[in-house]
């Protein structure tokens, strides 16, 4: 059976790739078949010598800057409203019971609906752009900030207050550290809310800068080429930042954990 | 979670959920009859309720409606029913996985707003443009949770179907997709409100009806009454489809254990 | 059912899994005849592989060395001469009680199939229940609709994996009685699994004793006692001091864990 030694990593690793590959084979051949629907399909190969281009320009590198910025602040700001708004209502009955009614009728409307509203109360600028983003984060690291604080195990509690932990200390040392594999869901779905309203922000509040901008700007110029290299830059770039993400998140939780046990 | 919510309140709790509403309203309200807050900025309720009144009236409201459902129901079925097929293939084919699984992962990195241009240089941003990204919306959550409903159904009902001799169709409508049923659900709920979202999206970038047009519309006129009656809308109708949808669930799932029971 | 059907034939069988790429063997030349219409308990510590046993005769496990035979014929795969009762009730969760003992009936007519529906509940005692899910039963009644499942289509054999083993010790008792009831008036061979050994000598007419690593036949104990049996008479202890003996002597384990 087994003549060549390939490790199974190996063929792990070939097999993921082969499909791409072979995708990207026929698109290179429907183009070069001169087929007439491909006659606006730009090549892969001329979509890679896009990408040489873009990175030997200077506004390329700026304009994901300028997203991954965006983004940054939005995402930011998001998560820390959402977490401690998330805190209060898990905290307090009395809170919840004021504000949930709210939030979850307003939470209803999905993110684009706002967008007319807010660019009649701000304007095009940059502003309504990272406050969209920063309700696509507040959502669902409130919900599961709330959660987990909610759902801490009442022995914890009940150890707590055997030892007369209160206040500041009770958060600190038991309810945060009980409800965090729940916010740190909750952060790892703000981001990915927070990225795909990134498109939404810069695709509809029309702005000098940005990888959303670059898309609109190829379609603009009918340069299919450039909003195809856009749309590869965002998926890449996206998948990077959830890895990344994701890994200290991780790591985190597993320094809680440790640093608790001790 | 809203409702989840709603049931464990008490009656006091309940007054007490209307009141802060209520006030809030008010207090908008008294705002703008004051002068703190110009009308042009943020339109009253009052005024907000009587545009409402005045659309549905004209008639305007239900055709607005209409349209944009149309659009969702056609753009699901298309996108939700192959997303339903392919993920069924996938699950039981691996060599099917193999073929789209990769392809899947890497065009679900890429945030669905970003085809929107894409679609646009190629089919324009008539009605068919419009059921595509609809139907691009609602292919994603369905092909997932398909996926992962039926490569997640127990070793122990495949035995069970051996045993029994069961057989293709049969096995699949009787044992693999009832089997996979709440997570099928969950998917069509999900893409139900993608859907939603990106019709009202689609109608914002270029249409002349819809509830995202009514939208569009306030804000080239600048009436920011009809902005926000559209929002009100938007709110409502994806509201009351995911509402509709979870009662069919409940129907749907009698031979499920109630989950007040357990916890009692 | 006529006299000779319903028989089964082990000859020579072993049995290896592949685990981390090398095979471990987990039954050695297990050899067993089953007469027709018998009632046959395999008893024996966990992990001996019971249940990989089970499921040969049934048609689950194949790639084996030696032969297993049904009336005659080696088994190619599950069919409808077998019924399988499995420890876990394996009632799909989706379909009624009623549905579910139809579950094997899906070829039959509407008329029929109600009809095998109502015989087999009422047979298990549970009929007003065809409506029932699932999840509103106790352990004991899940049991007892996953043995009407079985019985309903017609087997000449019942195997049964420690159809009894997550009851409480009253109700498994009742069980007992319920099963020898069954089986006394369906007049078909049941082979069934079990870590219980008085239920062991109360209901059959052999136990069959394995020991593990790998997994062997150690001694067949014939029990010949009337029925029904008093658990508590000197016959029964006496064969139940034999078969504690095996456990006692033959392994390298100590008693209690090997129980
Ligand atoms: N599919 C399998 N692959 C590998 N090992 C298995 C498999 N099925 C069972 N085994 C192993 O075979 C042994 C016997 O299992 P089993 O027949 O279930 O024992 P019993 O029913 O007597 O408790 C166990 O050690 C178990 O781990
Ligand atoms: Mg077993």
């Amino acid at each position: 059976m087994k003549k060549l030694h390939i490790s199974k990593k190996t063929k792990r690793i070939l097999g993921a790739i082969a499909v791409p590959i072979v995708f990207i084979a026929f698109w290179q051949l429907f183009i070069l078949a001169g087929s007439p629907s491909a006659r606006f399909l730009p090549s892969p190969y001329k979509v890679l010598q896009k990408f040489v281009i873009l990175f030997s320009e200077p506004t390329y590198s700026h304009n994901i800057a300028v997203s991954l910025q965006r983004v940054m602040i939005g995402f930011f700001i998001g998560t820390l409203a959402g977490f401690l708004f998330g805190l209060l209502m898990g905290l307090s009955k009395t809170a919840e019971k004021i504000f949930a009614p709210f939030f979850h009728a307003v939470r209803q409307v999905p993110m684009i609906g706002w967008i007319p509203l807010i660019i009649m109360l701000f304007g095009m600028n940059e502003l309504p752009r990272v406050l969209i983003i920063s309700v696509a984060a507040f959502y669902p690291i409130t919900l599961n900030t709330f959660s987990g604080v909610r759902n801490v195990p009442r022995e914890y509690l009940e150890l707590a207050s055997v030892y007369g932990i209160k206040g500041i200390m009770l958060i600190r040392k038991i309810i945060i550290p009980a409800a965090l594999p729940s916010i740190t869901t909750g952060i790892s779905l703000g981001l990915a809310m927070s990225w795909s309203v990134l498109m939404v922000a810069e695709i509809f509040i029309q702005t000098a800068f940005g990888i959303g901008t670059q898309i609109q700007r190829g379609r603009d110029r009918f340069d299919i080429a450039l909003v195809l290299a856009g749309i590869i830059t965002v998926g890449v770039l996206g998948y990077a930042m959830t890895v990344l993400v994701q890994k200290i998140l991780t790591a985190v939780e597993r320094g809680r954990v440790i640093s608790t046990v001790k | 979670m809203a409702k989840k919510f709603l049931q464990r309140l008490g009656l006091k709790d309940k007054l007490l959920a209307i009141i802060v509403p209520l006030l809030v309203l008010t207090a908008w309200q008294g705002a703008v009859s004051q002068k703190l807050c110009s009308e042009l900025i943020l339109t009253p309720p009052l005024t907000l309720l009587k545009t409402l009144l005045e659309l549905a009236q004209s008639g305007d409201l239900t055709l607005n409606i209409l349209a944009s459902l149309k659009r969702v129901m056609i753009g699901f079925l298309f996108g939700g029913t192959s997303g339903f097929v392919v993920g069924i293939l996938m699950a039981l084919s691996p060599f099917l996985n193999r073929i789209f699984g990769p392809l899947i992962k890497a065009l679900q990195q890429v945030p669905e707003f970003a085809w929107m241009p894409l679609i646009i240089m190629f089919l324009g941003i008539d009605e068919f443009a419009k059921y595509f990204f609809v139907a691009i919306g609602a292919f994603y959550p369905m092909v997932l949770n398909t996926y992962q409903g039926v490569s997640g159904v127990p070793e122990k009902y495949h035995e069970l179907a051996r045993v029994f001799e069961y057989k293709s169709f049969r096995y699949l409508f009787k044992v693999i997709i009832p089997s996979a049923l709440p997570s099928i659900i969950t998917g069509i709920r999900l893409s139900l409100g993608l859907s939603w979202m990106f019709v009202v999206g689609a109608e914002l970038f270029g249409s002349d009806s819809g509830v995202g047009y009514l939208m569009t519309w306030g804000r080239s006129v600048f009436q920011i009454d009809l902005v926000m009656a559209g929002l009100i809308l938007v709110g409502v109708i994806g509201f009351a489809m995911n509402f509709l949808l979870e009662r069919a669930e409940k129907q749907f799932f009698l031979w499920r254990e109630p989950v007040e029971g357990r916890h009692a | 059912m006529s006299d000779n059907k319903g028989t089964l034939e082990i000859r020579n069988l072993s049995k290896s899994f592949i685990v981390d790429n090398n095979p471990l063997q987990i039954l050695n030349n297990i050899s067993l005849s089953v007469s027709s219409g018998a009632f046959v308990t395999i008893v024996g510590s966990s992990g001996c592989g019971k249940t990989t046993l089970l499921r040969i005769m049934l048609g689950l496990e194949n790639h084996y060395t030696g032969e297993a035979l049904i009336d005659g014929k080696q088994i190619i795969g599950p069919g409808t001469d077998r019924g399988i009762v499995f420890q876990d009730h394996r009632l799909l969760p989706w379909l009624t009680v009623g549905e579910n003992v139809a579950f094997g009936l899906d070829k039959l007519k509407q008329k029929e199939k109600k009809f095998l529906v109502d015989e087999h509940l009422k047979l298990v005692g549970l009929n007003g229940f065809e409506s029932a899910y699932p999840y509103q039963l106790s352990g004991g009644m899940a049991q007892r609709v996953a043995i009407a499942r079985a019985l309903a289509n017609k087997p000449e054999i019942l195997l049964l994996d420690e159809p009894l083993g997550a009851l409480d010790a009253l109700t498994r008792m009742y069980m007992q009685q319920e099963l020898e009831r069954l089986w006394l008036l369906e007049k078909i061979t049941m082979i069934m699994v079990t870590h219980d050994i008085d239920e062991a000598i109360y209901l059959s007419d052999k136990v069959v004793i394995m020991s593990s690593r790998p997994g062997v036949i150690k001694k067949i104990i014939d029990v010949q006692l009337s029925r029904p049996r008093d658990r508590a008479s000197s016959d029964f202890m006496r064969i139940k001091a034999e078969i504690l003996q095996e456990f006692h002597l033959g392994t390298e384990y100590p008693f209690a864990y090997a129980i």
